[in-house]
C-alpha cells in the first residue's frame, strides 16, 4: 500500500504525505517518528512543512524544514492509507460508517481523519489559508463518492428531511457497525441526531442503555437515519431548518466534524501574557488578521489581544484592571479566584475562552458564553492578580458537570495548581450540595490530573477511616461520593484504577498496599497548595430561577 | 456503558466496602483472577488520544511507580517567562485591599476607545503635532468612531465631520490617514474583532467564526414552564401599571376640579363683596330657588357633615365681613350659598353624559372637604343638633361610598327624628314605606333587589305602626298635612314641584314619568343604587311629556304654598323659568342653536348636557327590573291627581319624614313629583340651550362630581341682576344631588 521510492524531493510531498520526521525528545535525543504533512508554505523561497507525529498530541504538531524530513520514506497518501490512531482503530472506537464510505471510495490522497472539509479540495499549499467558510457548503465527506452526491449535499445543506432522503440510499450501510453510531448519541439531547463524527469519539463516559433506546425512539420513522454517514457537521436542531449547529450544552466538542484542515493547525505562533511567553498548542478563533503576527500580545488582566507592542501600551493606559473583572470568591495567601459570569462580562469571558483555547483542544467556541460561569485563579504580586488558570463551569448542568473546561496556563503548569484547580470545582459542589464530574472529554493531561486529584482524595479517606468497635473499618462508595462531591463514577473509576478493588470470600473488599499507601504519603507531602474551605465566600444561585441562564 | 452497569451491579455503590491493608491478607492473591474478570471504567478521554504515545507512557510509569517520574510528563510546548520590560509596560503598583474584590458591575463599560494606536499612528502623530496638539487618547477615539460608524463602507468625510467635533484640518489629515490604513488592512477593522456569525447560515461552519448566538434557548421542560410563569408574571405587572396609570388619571382630574371648585368659591365671595351681600340677602335671594327644588330626596345619604362644612367654613369668613344673621334664617340661605359654591354651573355645563368611570379609591380621595373639622350642625332647619351631632352626624355610619354606585342626593336634613347619630348603615336603613298600589303603609321598610330583579322589602316594627294604620285609612290630604306639618319646619319648599309629572301622568302616563315614579320610590328606601342605563330612554320619552306637565305643574304649584324662606311667588316663578329651561333644552337639543334668552349672561351658567345628564343619571338609577315591576301600580295611583293634595299622596306617601331613622321624609307630599320633573328636565338638559360646546375639563368635573356623594354643589355667584334665572337653570341640576 505505500509506494515507495528512493528520491523524492520536497516538490513532491503534499499535504496527507507521511514521513518519518526528526524531532528532539524530552531526553534531547533524537527520534524519528512518523508523521502526516498537513500544510505546506513557503517562505522567503524555503518550504515550511507542517507535520503531525502520529501517535503524539497535536500539541506537538510544528512548522520544520525540509532537512527533518526523511525523504526516503516518505509515504503518499493512499486511499487505504491510514494511520492506525487516527482511523478506525479497532479496538478503540469501532469506525463510523461514514469512515467506511471515506475508506472505501477515497483513493484520493487524503487521509479521512480530515475528511469533512478536505475531501473536495485537492490538497494544494495555499489552501491553508482560505477560510473554510465559503467552501463548506458544497464540502462533504461523500462528496468525494461520485455515487452520493445529491445525497450527501442534501444531508448538509440541512438537516431532517434531508437526512430522510439519505437515508436509503445510504441503507446499504446500516449492517455497518449500528451500534458505534448510536453510542456517539450518548450525550446528545435525544431529539437531535448526531450522526458519528469521523474519526473521533465523543464523550464516552455517560449515557446508557435508556438513552440509546431514546434516541431510537425519536428517529422511529427512519430509524435507518441512525446509521447515516455522518453530515460534516452535527445536525441537531433539524426543526428550525438552521442546517447544521453543535449541540449547545457543554465547552467541549463532543465530535470532530467540524475538524478541518484550518482548525488542526496552530495558527498563533507566539502569545505574550504578562510575564510570560505562551507556544500555543491548539488553534484558536483569534481575529485571523492576528494569526500572521510572530507575537500575539495580551493584555495581562483584561485579556484583550493586540497586535503589537506598541498597542498594548496604548492599551494599558486606558486598561485599568489589575485582577479579573469580577467577584472574588476566595484568598488564601497570594492565592485568589475571581467568578465571572458569561453573560455579564462578555468580553473578559470570551477573551479568556479565546486564549484557553489555544491550549484545549476540545474546547468549542462555538457559542457565546452566556451559559458558564468562569472560575479564575490568580496569584497576587504587587503588580495584581496575575491569571494562573481557570475553569469554567455551566450555571446550569444537565448531566452533573461541575467543570466545563479546565487548565493551568502553561508557565504554571506542573506545579501543583491544576489539582488546586480542581480541587476548587469540587469545594463550589460541596457548598452546592452536589456530586459533579468534569465534561469530556478529557484531555490527556485533564485526564491524569483528576485521576491524580480524585486518586489522593479517596485514598486520604480510606487511610483515615479508624475502625470502629474493633470492627474493620468500612465505607460505601456513596459515601465517598458524598465526602468528597466525587461523582460515584469517578469514584469507583479511581478505585479501579488504583486497583484498589478485590473480590474476596465472596464480597468485594477495597484493600490499600503498600506501595499504594506509600505512594500517596509521599504525594501528599509534596501537596502543599490546598484550597481552605473557610476561605471560600460563595453563595450558589439557582440559575433555573433566572429565566435564560 | 454496558460495563458500566455490570460493574454497578456487581458492585454496589450503597453497600459498605471493607478497608484492608495487603498484608492483613496474605491470601488476597489467590483472588484475583476474580478481580481481572471486572472490566475497566472508562476514561472519559477520546480512545485514539487515548492511546497517544506520551501518555501511556505516563501512565504506565505512574502504574509502575506510583508516582510521576520527570521524565515521564507529557511534554508541552516550552513557555518563556521574563519578558524584559514588563515592569515598564505594567506600571504602579497594586494595593490588594482588605476585602475581597467586589466588582460593580456597571462601572465596566466605561466609554473607552477600543482602538490602540500603533506605531505607524504614532509617526503621524508626531508629523500633526508639529502643526497642532493632538493627544492620542483623542486620536484613538477618533478612529475608533470612525470604526464604529462605518460598517462595510467607510464613513464619507462628510458624515466623519458630523461624528467628529473636530478642528478641519485635524480632521482631514485623520480621516484621509484613517481611510488609507484602513484599506491596507488586512482585516475587516482596524480594531481586531472575533468574526461575528452571518445570519444566513453561511458562517457555521468558519472555524474563525466563535460565540456564536445561541438561538434557541436550553430547551429543558423547567425552563419552559418558567417562561410561562414569568409571562404571566408580566402580564400582571402590566396590567398592574395600567390600573395605575388610570388612578393617576383620575386624581389628576379630581386635583383639577377641586382647584376650579376653589377658584368659583372665590370668585363668588368676590362678587358678593363687590354687591355688598354682606348680610347673606342676596345669596339667600339668590339662591331659594335652588332650595325650592331639592325637595327630592334621594336616597343617598349624603354625609351631612361633609357638606355643611363649607357652609361653616364660609360662615367663619361671613363673620368676619358680616354680622351673622340669625341662626334659623341664616339656615337656609346658607344652604344655598353653599349649593352654589360648591358646584361651579360652567362645568356643569360641559360634563359631557361621560360615563362613570371613576373608581373607588378615587372618590374616597376626592372627599377633600370630609376631613375631620365638622363643626357644622345637621344644616337642616330642624331643631338646632345636639353638638354631637354637629360634630359627626352620622357617627360609624358616616356614609361611604361603594365603587361603581351613583348617589344621589339625600333627604336628609328635617328629620327630627334624626336624633340619634347611630344610624343604621345605608343599607339597613329602614324608612317609612308605603305601597302605592293597594296603598298601604307597610311601616318601616328597606328596600333589596331580590333574585330575578324582585323587590324585596324588609320590615321593621317600630311605634309608628299604629299610625300608619290609620294613615291608611286617612283620605290623601291628611297625609300632605301632616307632610307639611313636617316639612314646615323646612327652609323651603322643597319637595313642591313633584306634582306636575303626576299631573302629566294623568293625561300621559309616559314611560318617563313612571320610571321617575318609581324612582320615588325607590329612593324612599334609601339605598343606593347603581348607575342605570336609562338616561337616554328618560330623555327621549319625557321630553313630550314635559311640556305638558308643565302646563299642569303650574296650577299645582301654585297652590302649594310654601313654608320657610320662600315665598309662593317666587318658587312659581322658579317653576316657570324651569319649565322655558326645559323647552329651551328640548329646542337645543334638536338644533343647538339659539342661546336661551333666559340664560343670558353666561351660557355657562345654565346646564349643559353632561350636568344635566348626570342629573338625570342621579335620579334614574334604579334598576331597570324594578322600573318594570313597579310601573303599573304606581301610574295607576297616580291618577286623579289634583292640583294641591291629589297628586300627591302616591308620592307622598310613599314616605313620612316623620320619624323615619333616614331623612328621606324631607319630601313632603304635595312637592315629591319635583323630582320627577326635575329628573325629566335632567335627562332633557343634555340639550341644554348652550350653544358652546362642553370643555373637557368641566366634564372632568361633572363626572366627579356625580361620582361623589356629597356633591360640591356651588354655583357661581351671580352677579347680575338676573341671577336668579340662572341659578333656577342651575339648581335644577344641582337639585338632584341635593337634599333639604
Amino acid at each position: 500500500m505505500t509506494k515507495m521510492a528512493d528520491n523524492f524531493s520536497a516538490v513532491d510531498i503534499v499535504e496527507g504525505c507521511r514521513l518519518p520526521v526528526l524531532r528532539k525528545n524530552q531526553e534531547h535525543e533524537d527520534e524519528w517518528p512518523l508523521a502526516e504533512i498537513l500544510s505546506v508554505k513557503e517562505v522567503s523561497g524555503r518550504k515550511l512543512f507542517y507535520v503531525h507525529y502520529i501517535d503524539f498530541n497535536k500539541r506537538l504538531d510544528e512548522w520544520v524544514t525540509v532537512d527533518r524530513l526523511d525523504l526516503k520514506k516518505l509515504q503518499f497518501p493512499k486511499k487505504e492509507a491510514k494511520t492506525p490512531t487516527k482511523n478506525g482503530l479497532p479496538g478503540s472506537r469501532p469506525s463510523s460508517p461514514e469512515r467506511e464510505v471515506v475508506r472505501k471510495s477515497l483513493d484520493l490522497n487524503i487521509p479521512p481523519a480530515t475528511a469533512p472539509s478536505r475531501g473536495k479540495t485537492l490538497p494544494t499549499p495555499k489552501r491553508k489559508v482560505e477560510p473554510p467558510a465559503p467552501l463548506a457548503p458544497q464540502v462533504s465527506p461523500a462528496t468525494p463518492v461520485p455515487s452520493l452526491p445529491s445525497s450527501a449535499e442534501a444531508s448538509q445543506a440541512s438537516v431532517f428531511p434531508a437526512v430522510r432522503e439519505t437515508n436509503t440510499t445510504f441503507k446499504a450501510r446500516e449492517e455497518h457497525e449500528p451500534i458505534s453510531s448510536l453510542t456517539t448519541q450518548q450525550n446528545g439531547t435525544a431529539r437531535r441526531l448526531i450522526p458519528a463524527p469521523p474519526g473521533r469519539k465523543r464523550k464516552a463516559n455517560c449515557g446508557g442503555a435508556d438513552e440509546m433506546i431514546k434516541v431510537l425512539q425519536y428517529n422511529k420513522p427512519q430509524s435507518a437515519s441512525v446509521f447515516l454517514p455522518p453530515p460534516p457537521e452535527d445536525s441537531q436542531d433539524s426543526s428550525d431548518g438552521i442546517p447544521t449547529a453543535p449541540r449547545m450544552t457543554g465547552s467541549l466538542v463532543s465530535d470532530r466534524s467540524h475538524d478541518d484542515i484550518i482548525t488542526r493547525m496552530k495558527n498563533i505562533e507566539c502569545i505574550e501574557l504578562g510575564r510570560h511567553r505562551l507556544k500555543p498548542w491548539y488553534f484558536s478563533p483569534y481575529p485571523q488578521e492576528l494569526t500572521t503576527l510572530p507575537i500575539l500580545y495580551l493584555c495581562e488582566f483584561c485579556l484583550k489581544y493586540l497586535k503589537s507592542l506598541k498597542c498594548l501600551q496604548r492599551h494599558l493606559t486606558k486598561c485599568n484592571l489589575r485582577h479579573p473583572p469580577g467577584n472574588e470568591i476566595y484568598r488564601k495567601g497570594t492565592i485568589s479566584f475571581f467568578e465571572i459570569d458569561g453573560r455579564k462580562n462578555k468580553n473578559y469571558s470570551q477573551n479568556l475562552c479565546l486564549l484557553a483555547k489555544c491550549f484545549l483542544d476540545h474546547k468549542t467556541l462555538y457559542y457565546d458564553t452566556d451559559p458558564f460561569l468562569f472560575y479564575v485563579m490568580t496569584e497576587y504580586d504587587s503588580k495584581g492578580f496575575h491569571i494562573v488558570g481557570y475553569f469554567s463551569k455551566e450555571k446550569e448542568s444537565t448531566e452533573d458537570y461541575n467543570v466545563a473546561c479546565i487548565l493551568t496556563l502553561p508557565p504554571y503548569q506542573r506545579r501543583g495548581y491544576g489539582k488546586l484547580l480542581i480541587e476548587f470545582s469540587y469545594e463550589l459542589s460541596k457548598v452546592e450540595g452536589k456530586t459533579g464530574t468534569p465534561e469530556k472529554p478529557l484531555s490527556d493531561l485533564g485526564l491524569l490530573s483528576y485521576r491524580s486529584y480524585w486518586s489522593q482524595t479517596i485514598l486520604e479517606i480510606l487511610m483515615d477511616l479508624k475502625p470502629d468497635n474493633g470492627e474493620r473499618p468500612q465505607i460505601t462508595i456513596n459515601e465517598i461520593s458524598e465526602i468528597t462531591s466525587v461523582k460515584k463514577e469517578d469514584v469507583i473509576s479511581t478505585l479501579q484504577y488504583l486497583n484498589l478493588i478485590n473480590y474476596y470470600k465472596g464480597q468485594y473488599i477495597l484493600t490499600l498496599s503498600e506501595e499504594i499507601v506509600d505512594g500517596h504519603e509521599r504525594a501528599m507531602q509534596k501537596r502543599h497548595l490546598r484550597i481552605d474551605p473557610k476561605c471560600l465566600h460563595f453563595t450558589p444561585k439557582d440559575w433555573s430561577k433566572r429565566g435564560k441562564w | 456503558m454496558s460495563k458500566l452497569s455490570f460493574r454497578a451491579r456487581a458492585l454496589d455503590a450503597a453497600k459498605p466496602l471493607p478497608v484492608y491493608r495487603n498484608r492483613d491478607l496474605p491470601d488476597l492473591t489467590d483472588c484475583v483472577s476474580i478481580n481481572r474478570a471486572v472490566p475497566q471504567m472508562p476514561t472519559g478521554m477520546e480512545k485514539e488520544e487515548e492511546l497517544e504515545h506520551h501518555l501511556q507512557r505516563a501512565i504506565s510509569a505512574q502504574q509502575v511507580f506510583r508516582e510521576k517520574k520527570e521524565n515521564m510528563v507529557i511534554p508541552v510546548p516550552e513557555a518563556e517567562t521574563n519578558t524584559t520590560y514588563y515592569d515598564r509596560l505594567y506600571k504602579g503598583e497594586f494595593k490588594v485591599p482588605k476585602q475581597l474584590i467586589h466588582i460593580q458591575t456597571l462601572g465596566l463599560d466605561l466609554e473607552q476607545a477600543d482602538y490602540d494606536m500603533d506605531s505607524e499612528d504614532e509617526m503621524l502623530l508626531n508629523r500633526l503635532n508639529r502643526k497642532m496638539e493632538l493627544k492620542p487618547l483623542q486620536f484613538e477615539t477618533m478612529v475608533d468612531r470612525l470604526e464604529k460608524a462605518s460598517t462595510h463602507q467607510l464613513v464619507s468625510l462628510s458624515e466623519a465631520k458630523l461624528l467628529l467635533n473636530e478642528d478641519d484640518y485635524l480632521l482631514k489629515s485623520v480621516y484621509d490617514y484613517w481611510v488609507r490604513k484602513r484599506k491596507n488592512c488586512l482585516g475587516p477593522s482596524l480594531i481586531p474583532h472575533i468574526k461575528q456569525e452571518k445570519r444566513d447560515g453561511s458562517t457555521n461552519n468558519d472555524a474563525y467564526v466563535a460565540f456564536r448566538r445561541r438561538t434557541e434557548k436550553m430547551q429543558t421542560r423547567k425552563n419552559r414552564k418558567n417562561d410561562e410563569a414569568s409571562y404571566e408574571k408580566m402580564l400582571r405587572l402590566r396590567r398592574e401599571f395600567s390600573r395605575t396609570v388610570t388612578i393617576l388619571e383620575m386624581i389628576k382630574r379630581r386635583e383639577k376640579s377641586k382647584r376650579e371648585l376653589l377658584h368659583l368659591t372665590l370668585e363668588m365671595v368676590e362678587k358678593r363683596y363687590q354687591m355688598g351681600d354682606f348680610s347673606g340677602e342676596i345669596l339667600r335671594e339668590v339662591s331659594l330657588p335652588l332650595v325650592e327644588k331639592p325637595v327630592y330626596s334621594t336616597p343617598i345619604t349624603l354625609n351631612s357633615s361633609n357638606r355643611h362644612k363649607m357652609d361653616f367654613k364660609m360662615k367663619k369668613k361671613q363673620a368676619a365681613l358680616t354680622d351673622e344673621p340669625p341662626y334659623d334664617q341664616l339656615r337656609p340661605k346658607k344652604k344655598n350659598f353653599r349649593q352654589n359654591r360648591l358646584i361651579p354651573p360652567q362645568r356643569w355645563h360641559d360634563s359631557p353624559p361621560c360615563p362613570y368611570t371613576v373608581d373607588q379609591a378615587d372618590i374616597k380621595q376626592y372627599d377633600f372637604h370630609s376631613s375631620g373639622e365638622d363643626e357644622c350642625s345637621v344644616a337642616s332647619l330642624s331643631p338646632p343638633p345636639s353638638p354631637d351631632e354637629e360634630n359627626n352626624p352620622d357617627g360609624v355610619f358616616v356614609f361611604r361610598r361603594k365603587a361603581g354606585c351613583q348617589y344621589l342626593s339625600p333627604c336628609v336634613e328635617q328629620t327630627t327624628a334624626d336624633v340619634s347619630p347611630q344610624r343604621p348603615p345605608l343599607c339597613l336603613h329602614y324608612s317609612l314605606t308605603r305601597l302605592s298600589l293597594p296603598p298601604h303603609w307597610v311601616g318601616l321598610g328597606r328596600r333589596r333587589i331580590g333574585r330575578g330583579g324582585r323587590i324585596i322589602l324588609d320590615r321593621a316594627s317600630c311605634g309608628l305602626d299604629l299610625i300608619l294604620k290609620q294613615l291608611d285609612s286617612f283620605t290623601h290630604p291628611v297625609c300632605r298635612s301632616r307632610a307639611r306639618g313636617a316639612t314646615s319646619l323646612l327652609s323651603e319648599p322643597v319637595t313642591v314641584d313633584q306634582n306636575p309629572p303626576l299631573m302629566s301622568d294623568s293625561t300621559h302616563p309616559s314611560l318617563a314619568k313612571v320610571v321617575n315614579n318609581i324612582q320615588m320610590l325607590t329612593m324612599f328606601c334609601s339605598r343606593p343604587r347603581p348607575a342605570q342605563d336609562n338616561r337616554p330612554e328618560d330623555c327621549s320619552t319625557s321630553v313630550s311629556t314635559l311640556e305638558g306637565s308643565r302646563v299642569l305643574g303650574h296650577p299645582s304649584l301654585q297652590h302649594c304654598s310654601v313654608q320657610g324662606g320662600i315665598t309662593e311667588e317666587q318658587y312659581h316663578s322658579h317653576q316657570q323659568q324651569l319649565v322655558q329651561m326645559q323647552k329651551q333644552q328640548d329646542s337645543c337639543t334638536a338644533l343647538h342653536r339659539t342661546q336661551s334668552t333666559r340664560v343670558n349672561e353666561s351660557s355657562s351658567k345654565t346646564l349643559d348636557p353632561a350636568s344635566a345628564q348626570f342629573a338625570a343619571s342621579a335620579v334614574i338609577s334604579v334598576p331597570p327590573n324594578a322600573h318594570s315591576g313597579e310601573n303599573k301600580p304606581y301610574r295607576s295611583s297616580v291618577n286623579g291627581v289634583h292640583p294641591l293634595g291629589p297628586p300627591r299622596p302616591v308620592h307622598s306617601s310613599l314616605s313620612r319624614p316623620v320619624l323615619s331613622p333616614r331623612p328621606s321624609l324631607s319630601s313632603s307630599s304635595s312637592r315629591q313629583s319635583l323630582p320627577n320633573q326635575r329628573s325629566q328636565a335632567g335627562a332633557i338638559s343634555p340639550h341644554t340651550a348652550r350653544p358652546s360646546a362642553p370643555t373637557t375639563s368641566s366634564l372632568k368635573f361633572a363626572t366627579v362630581a356625580a361620582s361623589l356623594d356629597q356633591v360640591p354643589k356651588v354655583s357661581t355667584a351671580r352677579d347680575s341682576s338676573e341671577p336668579e334665572r340662572l341659578l333656577n337653570g342651575l339648581s335644577e341640576t344641582t337639585l338632584p344631588m341635593e337634599v333639604t
